[in-house]
């Protein structure tokens, strides 16, 4: 199945290009690009279901690549693999490229094949997944606010009232894990910190306990390293800095409402989220404990 | 210390006299050896509201004149008196005191002046010279909380220039750290594939020696013989060697293309941070330039081609490491002037009495009135927290001690260009900088 999955590499770097096709080449159609508007080209003309890319190149950044190349070709499943550890870029190419991993030079070969290969997974069921009509039905959402932030809840609360949706507030982690078992959720709005917890493992949970529920996080906190642990381990699907931006903020919530009533009216194999297990001990730890407690939810979507 | 205790401290309580004593009785008060001190004595009235001064001068000057002593021994002092003397509320602060007493004064000194309390009674006497000499107290005083301040003021000022000195130092290790992830990332790649691809050539090997042996081998039936070239052509077909020869040149030549790549960072790395400040007699400035390219390169690329056009240029004495630093903040500001994505232009030149070089970007330019501040301590365009504002400040006084200018023409949409001369050794009078 994956001898159909074709994933381009685009990097500056012409050796790049050539260790990661020798390393890929016999289990996947390997194309590769230096140059990121050529790569974009080709996009508009060949079927590619993976891209990865470096971050910076001389002609346009890798961000600005991968939210181009979801324009051209929105199914591909993006990743950024970058030396720089640039907090702005990873927030650009996460909010505009909707990323699917954020990957780190140098890379470990293993890390890397795996991740290849749970994305051409991902891509291999899309490719067997009816296509679904360009009409999106406007389904009421259920969404949940852990955030006590006034600003926060004044977007979120505007947002629901415009929509239709319907606002649900927990105050804490166990709070929201109540209301996440007893309420069909389909989009998170979250701080990292609520009434003093971090709510990383929960986010991470939830990516896999739910693939379908989006996870928008609102911080103060500006940590590369913990925000790449979203991407790859949560699968957050914004990454929105405290204080607000009103504007970032509405369109963020848009484009996820968007996402979940397309979502909803698709059959589960087209959902494009699949998180990597907490490579952290301690964060497994945790995430485990809070799949247990977010068990009924999944027995649910199992059933 | 309040200011009100400070005339408190000067107050001497002495007696008043009454109005109506005479002339004669207060001489002979004066002449008393615990009034020696003073050169005139208080008048107060009954309730205690000081009336005047009388001085010792002008009881002199009536004993001075032939029978004056019998002729107005009797009279009142009130007669004699100074009825406009100084008088001083004890509430007043020191400086204060000092003014208005500086300002009624006359010459000669002849009198001292009275304190009074909130109420305007008569408390005491004070001197003119214990005056000056709390005044004095005061101001060596205020002398030292200057000397301190000054000596705290310089010490953060090297600070500053210290902590800038690290923050571009951090930025620089920061940026090569990470240009070293690329190279590294293919290197690190190359080998475990090397490996693995190397792993069916052992295989391969082992196969053809035992096939060897079997041929060497006078016992060797049929079969053995069979079997072992079975398994040396199965291992040829896995390895497929004449398929690996072209991975392998590739791979070899991309990795040592990767390791002189490291080694070259690392080199650059260790000329650039060079912790000697010393001056070297013979330095070649495109060295400097070169290598601080080689530092600067990651935080450029994506913003600008360099362009280098660099001239025959004599060896110059300078701090290679004090140069290196101005270059890096010179190419460093070229690209963050750069929007989209532009040119940095470097050129070097030398000329009878001096070695030339420009940094001219193709950024946003500065109006004049931007331009006029940019070698200021502490003048910075970069939102909080991202720059010092310090870093052409300590290029400035880099150049200023070597004994050259350096200088900035800009037009806003069009560019910046900075120039920079450095003598050449015949007109050097060189200065070591800290």
């Amino acid at each position: 199945m994956s001898e159909q999955i074709r994933i381009l590499f685009v990097d500056d770097e012409e050796r790049i290009l050539r260790s990661l096709a020798l390393q890929f080449r016999r289990e996947y159609e390997v194309l590769t690009e230096s140059n990121p508007r050529r790569a974009l080209e080709r996009l508009k003309s060949e079927n590619v279901q993976i891209i990865v890319s470096d971050q910076r190149m001389p002609q346009m950044s890798g961000a600005e690549l991968l939210a181009q190349a979801r324009e051209i070709a929105p199914y591909t499943l993006r990743i950024l693999l970058t030396g720089y550890s640039d907090l702005d870029a990873a927030v650009e190419a996460l909010n505009s490229g909707g990323i699917f991993r954020y990957l780190t030079k140098p890379w470990d070969q293993q890390e890397m094949a795996f991740t290849l290969r749970q994305a051409a997974q991902i891509a291999a069921r899309q490719l067997q997944a009816p296509k679904v009509s360009a009409v999106i039905p406007q389904a009421a959402l259920n969404v949940l606010l852990l955030d006590e932030d006034a600003s926060t809840l004044d977007v979120v609360a505007e947002f629901c009232v415009a929509g239709g949706h319907r606002l649900l507030r927990a105050a804490s982690l166990s709070d929201a894990v109540i209301l996440l078992n007893s309420q069909p959720i389909d989009l998170l709005v979250s701080d990292l910190q609520v009434a003093g917890e971090d709510t990383a493992p929960l986010l991470k949970s939830l990516a896999q306990a739910h693939p379908r529920l989006l996870s928008l996080v609102v911080t103060p906190f500006c940590d590369t390293q913990a925000l790449l642990k979203l991407i790859n381990e949560a699968q957050i699907f914004r990454y929105l800095p405290k204080p607000i931006r009103r504007g970032l903020f509405d369109k963020g919530l848009l484009a996820a409402a968007e996402q979940a009533q397309l979502w909803r009216a698709q059959p589960a194999q087209v959902v494009t989220r699949l998180a990597q297990q907490p490579r952290e001990e301690r964060d497994r730890e945790k995430v485990g404990s809070l799949l247990g407690m977010l068990g009924r939810l999944r027995e649910r979507l199992i059933a | 210390m309040t200011t009100a205790s400070a005339l408190t401290r000067l107050l001497k309580p002495v007696s008043p006299l009454a109005a109506d004593m005479s002339i004669a009785d207060v001489a002979d008060r004066l002449l008393t050896p615990e009034l020696k001190a003073f050169l005139s004595l208080p008048i107060v009235d009954s309730a205690g509201r000081p009336l005047g001064l009388v001085s010792r001068t002008t009881l002199q000057d009536i004993f001075m004149q032939r029978f004056g002593r019998d002729l107005r021994g009797r009279h009142a002092v009130q007669e004699v008196m100074n009825a406009a003397p100084l008088v001083v509320s004890l509430d007043t602060s020191l400086e204060d005191a000092a003014k208005q007493i500086t300002g009624q004064l006359q010459y000669p000194i002849t009198e001292d002046f009275i304190l009074v309390d909130a109420q305007g009674l008569y408390r005491g006497l004070g001197t003119v010279l214990d005056l000056l000499k709390a005044m004095e107290a005061r101001i060596a005083q205020r002398n030292l909380v200057l000397r301190k301040a000054l000596v705290e003021l310089k010490e953060s000022q090297t600070q500053l220039v210290q902590s800038e000195k690290m923050a571009s130092l951090g930025q620089m290790v920061a940026g090569v750290a990470h240009e070293l992830n690329t190279p590294l990332g293919y290197v690190k790649n190359n080998v475990q594939l090397l490996r693995e691809l190397s792993a069916p050539l052992f295989e391969l090997a082992e196969a053809q020696a035992a096939l060897g042996d079997c041929l060497n081998d006078p016992t060797c039936d049929e079969a053995r013989l069979t079997m072992a070239l079975e398994v040396a052509a199965e291992a040829r077909t896995k390895a497929a060697p004449e398929l690996l020869v072209e991975d392998f040149t590739q791979l070899f030549s991309d990795t040592l293309y990767g390791l002189a790549q490291i080694a070259e960072l690392v080199v650059g790395l260790k000329d650039f941070a060079r912790l000697d400040r010393a001056m070297s007699e013979e330095v070649d400035l495109n060295e400097c330039i070169r290598s601080a390219l080689v530092i600067a390169r990651n935080g450029i690329k994506d913003k600008a081609e360099t362009i280098l056009q660099l001239g025959e240029l004599p060896r110059i004495p300078c701090a290679p490491s004090q140069i290196n630093q101005v270059l890096l903040n010179l190419l460093n500001n070229a690209a963050q002037a750069i929007d989209v994505f532009g040119q940095i232009l470097v050129k070097t030149w030398a000329d009878d009495s001096a070695v030339c070089l420009s940094v001219q970007d193709s950024g946003r330019g500065m109006p004049p009135e931007v331009l006029a501040r940019i070698f200021d301590p502490f003048f910075t365009t970069k939102p909080v927290g991202q720059g010092t504002g310090l870093g052409l400040s300590i290029s400035y006084k880099i150049i200023q001690d070597h004994g050259g200018q350096i200088r900035a023409a800009s037009e806003p949409g069009r560019g910046t260009r900075f120039l920079i001369r450095l003598p050449r050794p015949q007109a050097l009078p060189l200065q070591r900088s800290a």
